[in-house]
């Protein structure tokens, strides 16, 4: 156990010593000659005189040792012992450490994988996100067209390379049974712009880019060990995608988190196919990696120009374009940012309940240790000792309650996962290092906000707070201090439930919106096709109408149709469009949602048919409905019906006529109030819309029958993604709900620590003032006046700090804005009711060591004395 | 009969320590010379105590210590009183007294 000794020694250079004792014994030495020894017996006189040399350096060295080893580990003993002696008083504490530590390991744990670390590629900072855009209209970044991908990859001096992908589902047929995969189709330069290259095998060759030559297809970690059993000898091996016959060139590694999670295979798009070459065709998402050291800023201006030279070139479909560039990880993560912060500092709130809680626990707790703190000090204790013993045992708690916290933080991941799976980078959420240093750094912080203040408070004063007074005999002086450590907590928890309470009325408010539409009993699903089958539409659309149809046909099914976005989900599609009769006013621009639907959708979605007639489907003289708002604010209302419309910009369609006016529905989202919107009666914008069928009964009790009967008809397509709109509409608001649900948990977490404080600081103030009680009531106090006292005293700070708590509330009440929906962040009914909730449960809280006090028995009590 | 270091007072040893540096810079052999003459034989400073008491002294900031040349021209450590030191043995002396005059109640009162 020497080995550790050196480390803690300062400077005592054993030299010095030496020559210290050394002086001493030669002293010796010459007085023992000067009293007539011969300097033999002399020397030997004066070593026995001196005693063990050795020894004595060994002692001196001692001196120097700097204790800390030994006198942490003494702390430490101490501070078991002290935990072992209270038990419950620790375990409280520890266990509102833990769920403070816990759950704000967690919240960290989820702000660190979403928010902090980079993309999980090499370089991740260098992608970036490129979308065209019509500056003139509000949708959201667009698609890009292949062929501008590869006019910006020649042109710019920026990026080191500019690809782009699409992800499109297909069914595979190599196997006995077709098998529906997540088909990735990617532009060259795709393994180059990501970093990452195949765990087995190779990237495509330029050959295998180019039309007409071999096809080759590069499969996932993931497909390759569901289906093929991580067979090593996969490279080289034939898959048949889309009725095309393919070779495997190589297998990405597990670590590549594409995007887009779930992509089973990747084919490049062919440069010189026919299907890239039309500039309004817009299909690509598209990612780009920078040169090192060139901006964002940099980059966006190089293909500002480089979209300007374009637009010159291609007036006509380029003109109108802008491009803009976003970090890809800001793109992924930008969505949720704001709500992960909001929940990092509710729970960073509530921990900081806990140490006020904590503080209020350990204040009371050195109170009654006053006795041992004086003898202490009277046996030469130095102050700063007794603060580093009970910060030591301050430091124990903490590291226990940051153990258990971890353990919290764990399971939290998986709620995590549980309760918001659409969340980006969700899986990326896990346990490791950072987040253990995190915790630990946590009740470090904890020791100290915790630990302190009662540590030198409890220290104050030294041994004049004497032996010989009884402490039983003091009425507490720290009570004023607690009760605002009490009040701190009831205005933080105020401020945490009336975040949650606006959360939860926003939530039911959406509720109780009429979207337009009927949601219930409606079953949606995907039938696989490929991108090919657009060349034939005729076909398509034919092949689309019988689909219906014989969903339609099925006993138990009300209606069936086709859109090619779901009603009531987030996600806009504005064009511009153009009115053709009467005169038009430039200025002002026509805007609309634009929906394809096929002619059952309003008798499918019950949106009601307000004039006119039904549409029907016709793809050389296209039919429109138009929303009330659209014709409210663009048509003159009588001669609605028969006008036509034309869509700007990438036209696929002709002009189409107007047939009827349907009632408005919130097609973009259920939190969005309805615009102006024109449905094209079109089933077939893309192979694979959604098919929307409307049962009698529960939806999903109707999934198989409808899959067998579309396996009837079209045996070589799969049917996938079964569900009811019910269930995409509640994921559209995930996010939402996670936040709603955890910030409803963090506020009821913090009102019962906020009542276990209140409680607890009036139990101590009950049992420090036992005596005066039982003096009262001998002297013919009444009982219920003594209740009334001690209820009011908790009542009383509980109304401070709700007051504080409601302005925190109303100030911290921006922080919401544009998470509500339909109430207000200083909502007054919200507000109030918190208050009431809080007093009601303080009440509760305090009752009991009120009841306590005035069931004291005045000569028991005395009698102690 | 010489009293030894384990017979004193616990912090005694200290006090006298100071209150022989008070006279002047001293090396280790001079105090316990000096501790062993004026109380004429009665205390007989240890050295494997002096020496830990010293460095205990001067680590606690009590006594400054110097290296100089002895009375016989060889290099020792020379100690000295510092400003702590004298306050420290000021509140010593006068505790002591305190305690001596207590002791010394008790006994002649309680025979």
């Amino acid at each position: 156990m020497i080995w550790w000794k050196p480390w803690f020694r300062r400077s005592a250079p054993d030299a010095k010593l030496d020559s210290e004792l050394r002086f001493h014994i030669d002293a010796l030495i010459d007085e023992n000659i000067a009293s007539g020894m011969s300097p033999q017996q002399a020397r030997r006189q004066a070593m026995l005189e001196f005693g063990g040399h050795e020894q004595i350096k060994e002692q001196l060295r001692d001196v120097y040792r700097v204790r800390i080893m030994d006198a942490s580990i003494t702390n430490l003993k101490s501070a078991f012992r002290f935990i072992r002696k209270s038990p419950s008083f620790s375990l409280a504490v520890i266990l509102t450490l833990a769920l403070g530590i816990g759950a704000n390991s967690a919240v960290f744990s989820a702000i660190d994988a979403i928010l902090l670390q980079p993309l999980p590629f090499p370089n991740g900072d260098q992608l970036m996100a490129i979308s065209q855009f019509q500056p003139k209209l509000s949708n959201p970044s667009s698609y890009v067209a292949p062929v501008r991908v590869e006019d910006w990859n020649r042109m710019n001096s920026t990026f080191q390379a500019i690809t782009g992908y699409y992800v499109d589902d297909a069914s595979e047929t190599s196997g006995a049974l077709p098998e529906k995969i997540t088909w990735g189709l990617v532009a060259p330069r795709f393994v180059q712009v990501w970093g990452v290259a195949p765990a087995l095998g190779r990237d495509f060759r330029p050959e295998e880019e180019r039309y007409g030559g071999p096809s080759a297809v590069l499969i996932s970690d993931r497909y390759w060990r569901r289906r093929f059993g991580a067979d090593p000898t996969m490279v080289g091996k034939q898959l048949r995608i889309g009725g095309h016959s393919s070779q495997v060139v190589g297998v990405m590694p597990a670590s590549f988190l594409f995007p887009i999670h779930d992509v089973d295979v990747w084919t490049p798009v062919l440069i010189g196919a026919p299907y890239t070459q039309s500039r309004n065709a817009t299909w690509y998402r598209t990612v780009g990696r920078l040169k090192p050291g060139v901006s964002v800023a940099q980059a966006q201006a190089d293909l500002a120009t480089v979209q300007a030279q374009l637009g010159k070139a291609f007036p006509k479909s380029d003109g109108d374009l802008a491009v803009s560039i976003e970090p890809l990880k800001e793109t992924t993560v930008s969505g949720v940012r704001k709500s992960l912060w909001i929940l990092f500092g509710s729970v960073s709130l509530l921990l900081l309940i806990a140490c006020t809680n904590i503080v209020a626990l350990l204040l009371a707790r050195s109170a009654q240790r006053q006795h041992e703190i004086s003898v202490r000090f009277s046996l030469g204790a130095s102050r700063g000792t007794l603060v580093t013993q009970f910060l030591t045992e301050a430091f124990v708690l903490a590291l226990s309650g940051a153990a258990l916290g971890l353990l919290v933080a764990w399971g939290a991941a998986h709620v995590f996962r549980a309760l918001a799976a659409n969340l980006p980078r969700v899986e990326e959420i896990h346990l490791d290092a950072r987040i253990v240093a995190y915790a630990m750094a946590c009740s470090v912080l904890v020791t100290l906000l915790c630990g302190l203040f009662p540590a030198i408070r409890g220290t104050r004063g030294g041994i004049s707070g004497s032996l010989a007074q009884a402490s039983r005999t003091q009425v507490s002086a720290r009570n004023p201090l607690q009760w605002m450590l009490v009040g701190v907590q009831v205005a933080l928890a105020v401020t945490l439930l009336a975040g949650a309470g606006l959360l939860l009325r926003s939530f039911q408010a959406l509720g109780r919106v009429s979207p337009g539409f009927e949601t219930n009993s409606i079953l949606t699903m995907h039938i696989s096709a490929s991108w090919g089958e657009t060349a034939d539409m005729p076909r398509l659309m034919q092949r689309i109408a019988l689909i219906v149809e014989a969903l339609r046909s099925v006993p138990g099914v009300e209606a069936a149709a086709t859109s090619a976005m779901l009603p009531g989900v987030s996600g806009q599609y504005q064009t511009e469009t153009k009115i053709l009769e009467g005169e038009q006013d430039p200025q002002h621009k026509v805007l609309a949602e634009t929906r394809f639907t096929s002619p059952g959708y309003f008798e499918t979605m019950k949106i009601p048919l307000l004039s006119g007639e039904a549409c029907r489907e016709d793809i050389k003289n296209p039919q429109i409905m138009v929303n009330r708002s659209f014709a409210d604010t663009f048509l003159a209302r009588d001669g609605a019906a028969g006008q036509h419309i034309q869509m700007l910009g990438n036209s696929f369609l002709p002009p189409g006529q107007i047939r009827g006016i349907v009632g408005d529905a919130r097609e973009s989202g259920i939190n969005r109030e309805p615009g102006p919107a024109v449905y094209w009666c079109f089933s077939a914008p893309m192979p694979d819309p959604y098919y929307l069928v409307r049962t009698t009964g529960d939806p999903m009790a109707m999934a198989q029958t409808l899959r067998s009967k579309i396996h009837e008809i079209e045996p070589g397509r799969s049917v996938f993604d079964i569900s009811p709109l019910t269930d995409h509409l509640d994921d559209a608001f995930a996010e939402n709900r996670m936040r709603t649900v955890l910030l409803a948990f963090f506020a009821v977490t913090a009102i019962s620590l906020a009542c276990v404080g209140l409680h607890g600081t009036l139990s101590y103030s009950v049992n420090v003032r036992k005596r005066e009680v039982g003096l009262r009531l001998a002297l013919g106090a009444l009982r219920s006046q003594i209740v009334k006292q001690f209820l009011w005293q908790g009542i009383g700070v509980t109304l401070l700090g709700c007051l504080a708590g409601w302005i925190l509330a109303i100030a911290s009440g921006r922080l919401l804005s544009g998470m509500l929906y339909g109430v207000s962040p200083s909502d007054a009914t919200t507000l109030a009711a918190v208050v009431a909730l809080v007093l009601g449960v303080s009440v509760a809280a305090s009752l009991l060591p009120a009841m306590r006090a005035a069931r004291v028995e005045p000569m028991q009590v005395l009698r102690e004395e | 009969m010489p009293i030894e270091k384990s017979d004193l007072l616990q912090g005694t040893l200290d006090m006298l320590i100071l209150k022989i540096v008070a006279l002047g810079p001293v090396h280790g052999y001079g105090i316990s010379r000096r501790i062993r003459q004026i109380s004429k034989e009665v205390l007989q400073v240890q050295q494997g105590s002096l020496y830990p008491a010293l460095h205990r002294l001067e680590k606690r900031g009590w006594l400054a210590a110097d290296w100089g040349e002895s009375e016989n021209g060889r290099q020792a450590k020379f100690y000295k009183l510092s400003a702590k030191g004298r306050k420290q043995l000021h509140s010593e002396e006068s505790n002591w007294a305190r305690l001596a005059q207590a002791v010394t109640h008790i006994m002649q009162t309680a025979e």
